[in-house]
């Protein structure tokens, strides 16, 4: 039989491309800042997760080229034979301490966060509940578990109540939630997950990606809800607020030995580079230290949200600096977000069938280091668009 | 271009409010009542709101009509403002049609090259389509009976009249649903009995799960039941000590195929120690296969459009049956999208401390590899009994 080793390459590529489903990676020419310059365009960046614009911090940035200095460009192994740096261990103990938990990890990135202890939490016999909003990479790590799973509806504590009252049959119970939903801005409500979840005997765990740095003045969603120390698991990353990258879990000391021992990814890939590592230290520092821009990323945000709904536009549920303008059909929201690129406002369309059809959006991501000036500039050709396209 | 296949029962839903269950072979006794027509203007309802569509849209409709003369849906096409170049009639039935001339029309139909047959009707016109048609071709129902258990139907015209346009675009599969039928010879007589005849094709929005951050990809409905049935292998398989009773419906008729018997799609069969002990069995055969066996599970799933689970299309499941085989051993499959089209899930065992027991219980629904989600079972036989309407 002569066999086509690669056409589905082609093929399946194609079908995307028919679809529409396909991506078109803008390129980033220089650092992700709030002013930048991408496919040759300057734009005001309203799409990155840079949300303090901690990237761009000098003492990051120092932090990182001294590691480079000191420790090398790289770890030269994986943590568990012969790449655990004394800078890894120093990056769990501050994470520990920001988290105000016993305990944490720091990951290669947060999927393999996510990819690589959900699994390791349940198995055969057992339940996860998972919000029908939750992250793609969540998705990715129930899907590696032989456990049960049941989607309740999103942020549906009633329902998730109910599925918890008759899993009577199932070992173990682990509840999973993004804390700040990415396509919508709102929150879970933790404290009633926790609650509920303690009645029930089940694990907690957050994905605060888009949490930490930003919520509870910085500590995230354990901290905005007032249970520290209290969620199982409280799983996030540094690539967003913190500037950064790299995953962590924060938890007991249980929680901790348990994950260095059976995640894969942790197990399985390098660890972070020296540089990477340090730059994520200082960026716990200047979080702690330095509130000013997360109060400016809240100011912008607040700004920027009141202009758009007194233009006329929905913005949906949001309590965070994730703020989507609704546009209705598919076709509306990817015409806005070409115009707001023409007028150098980078926002990304988010359409069906990634949120309902009559849903389509764009998504503003705020950003600290957003003037007064920028904000405006924005807004303005939200207004323009938004009343040629009638959205308002 | 797409060709749509549009057939009119003109008397359908005629016998609902004048107290009939029906129209089948009772149209003189209903018109006899005072019933109006009531077909007609749904589906001139529909087809009005396809043409507005067509309107704003233009060239994304590149549709042709065939259709069957006077009020079948040449008149409802001129009533709904499409031009005499935008429709073909391909059938032309006598003054007063009759079930004869929906098959004939569909007969007609499928010796061209039709995409879809789009009809008005009720359970019974449902029936007549699909056993002309069979699965050969998707049929879709603008709703217009007096009973509409089958899961061919749109809510209502206008979201009809939305499907096909989303069909007309590619952007729909097609799903296997379930004919249901009330016998209404027996129902006259007091005797309620649905029937299930088949399963058709219909269109259907895939099901989409989220491949990667802003990325997504769709799973057939075909591709959904394949999860399901691989989860029950796993299941069924830790429990080999005991009598598996398969339900109908083409989800368990999927799990059939994967345990490697000959599972029938219509009936209820039974397996123990991997073979094939009963094949499309009835309540006796159940019975007796239970007293040799008393450790049971029962695998269901929903039959037709309101969710039923047991008492529509699978009377053998007797209540004696339920009862040996004992509510705990009961498993329910389902496919999102059916679940979806149905907020709870529905008994009608006709034994009334059977239906108030399982009233209100909470099933964990097999709803894909690995996937459950919580659904409440209510029991509908209640109201009905005390209408003096069963045996």
């Amino acid at each position: 039989m002569q066999r086509d080793a690669t056409g589905f390459l082609k093929a399946e590529y194609e079908d995307l491309v028919k679809k529409n489903f396909d991506w078109r990676i803008r390129v980033l020419q220089g650092p992700s800042s709030p002013r930048c310059k991408v496919d040759g365009k300057d734009v005001l960046m309203l799409c990155s997760n840079n949300y303090l614009n901690l990237s761009n911090h000098p003492k990051l940035i120092e932090a990182s080229i001294k590691a480079a200095r000191s420790h090398g460009a790289g770890s030269g192994s994986v943590r568990p034979i012969a790449g655990n740096m004394d800078l890894h261990i120093e990056l769990e103990k501050k994470i520990a301490k920001f988290k105000r938990t016993e305990a944490a990890l720091y990951y290669q990135t947060g999927f393999a966060a996510n990819a690589g202890l959900i699994p390791q939490l349940v198995g055969e016999g057992d339940l996860i509940l998972t919000d029908e909003l939750n992250h793609g990479s969540i998705i990715d790590g129930v899907r590696l578990t032989k456990a049960e799973r049941a989607i309740y509806p999103h942020v549906n504590m009633e329902k998730m109540e109910e599925a918890l009252k008759n899993a009577d049959k199932y070992r173990r119970i682990l509840i999973i939630t993004d804390g700040v939903f990415s396509m919508d801005g709102d929150t879970a409500p933790m404290d009633q997950i926790v609650r509920i979840a303690d009645k029930y005997g089940a694990m907690t765990w957050v994905d605060d990606a888009h949490g930490e740095g930003v919520l509870g003045e910085g500590r995230g969603i354990g901290a905005h809800f007032h249970v520290e120390g209290k969620i199982t698991v409280e799983m996030g990353t540094f690539s967003k607020a913190f500037g950064v990258v790299g995953g962590l879990v924060a938890g007991s000391n249980d929680l901790r030995n348990f994950a260095l021992n059976k995640s894969r990814t942790w197990l399985l890939s390098g660890s972070a580079p020296p540089a990477t590592a340090a730059a994520c230290m200082a960026a716990l520092d200047v979080v702690e230290n330095e509130p000013e821009h997360n109060k400016r990323l809240w100011d912008n945000t607040n700004y920027f949200k009141k202009a758009l709904k007194q233009m006329g536009y929905d913005i949906g549920n949001s309590t965070t600096p994730i703020t989507p303008a609704m546009c209705g059909e598919s076709a509306k929201a990817q015409a806005l977000s070409v115009g707001l690129f023409e007028d150098g406002v980078f926002a990304f369309p988010i359409v069906f069938p990634m949120v309902a059809r009559d849903k389509s959006r764009i998504r503003t991501m705020m950003n600290a280091g957003l003037t007064r000036a920028d904000c405006d500039q924005a807004l303005a050709a939200f207004e323009k668009h938004g009343r040629k396209l009638k959205i308002l | 271009m797409k060709t749509v296949g549009l057939i009119v029962n003109p008397v359908a839903g005629m016998g609902g409010r004048v107290g009939l269950k029906g129209t089948d072979g009772v149209v003189d006794e209903a018109i006899k009542r005072g019933a109006v027509p009531v077909a007609p203007e749904k589906a001139t309802l529909m087809l009005r709101a396809l043409r507005e569509a067509r309107d704003v849209y233009g060239a994304r409709f590149l549709l042709r009509w065939k259709t069957a003369g006077g009020l079948m849906g040449e008149r409802e096409l001129v009533d709904a403002g499409w031009s005499l170049g935008e429709f073909e009639v391909v059938y032309r039935p006598p003054e007063r049609s009759s079930p004869a001339d929906t098959r004939a029309a569909c007969e007609v139909m499928m010796g061209l090259k039709t995409d879809l047959i789009l009809f008005c009707g009720g359970d019974g016109t449902a029936r007549d389509i699909f056993e002309t048609v069979g699965v050969s071709v998707p049929i879709l129902g603008i709703p217009s009976g007096v009973k509409m258990h089958s899961g061919v139907f749109g809510l209502n015209p206008v979201i009809v009249s939305e499907i096909v346009q989303e069909f007309l675009d590619g952007r729909l599969g097609n799903a296997l649903v379930e004919i249901l039928d009330l016998d209404e010879e027996l129902y006259r007589k007091g005797e309620w009995r649905v029937r299930l005849f088949g399963q058709a094709r219909t269109p259907h929005e895939p099901n989409y799960i989220q491949a990667g951050k802003l990325m997504i990809e769709s799973e057939s409905d075909d591709e959904v039941k394949e999860g399901i049935a691989e989860h029950m292998l796993d299941k069924l398989g830790a429990m080999r000590d005991a009598l598996w009773i398969l339900g109908p419906g083409s989800t368990l008729e999927t799990i059939g195929r994967r345990l490697g018997i000959e599972k029938t799609l219509l009936g209820v069969d039974a397996v123990f120690g991997g073979e094939l002990v009963a094949k499309d069995a009835d309540e006796r055969t159940l019975l007796g296969l239970l007293e040799r066996h008393p450790r049971a599970v029962l695998v269901l799933s929903p039959i037709g459009a309101q969710g039923f689970v047991l008492g529509r299309g699978n009377l053998q499941l007797s209540p004696a049956v339920i009862r040996k085989v004992g509510l705990d051993n009961i498993i329910i499959t389902a496919t999102p999208s059916k679940l979806s089209r149905t907020p709870v899930l529905r008994v009608d065992t006709g034994d009334e401390e059977l239906d108030r027991e399982l009233d209100g219980k909470s099933f964990f629904v097999v709803t894909g590899f690995r996937q459950v989600t919580l659904r409440a079972i209510v029991a509908e036989g209640a109201g009905r009994r005390a209408q003096g309407a069963r045996d």
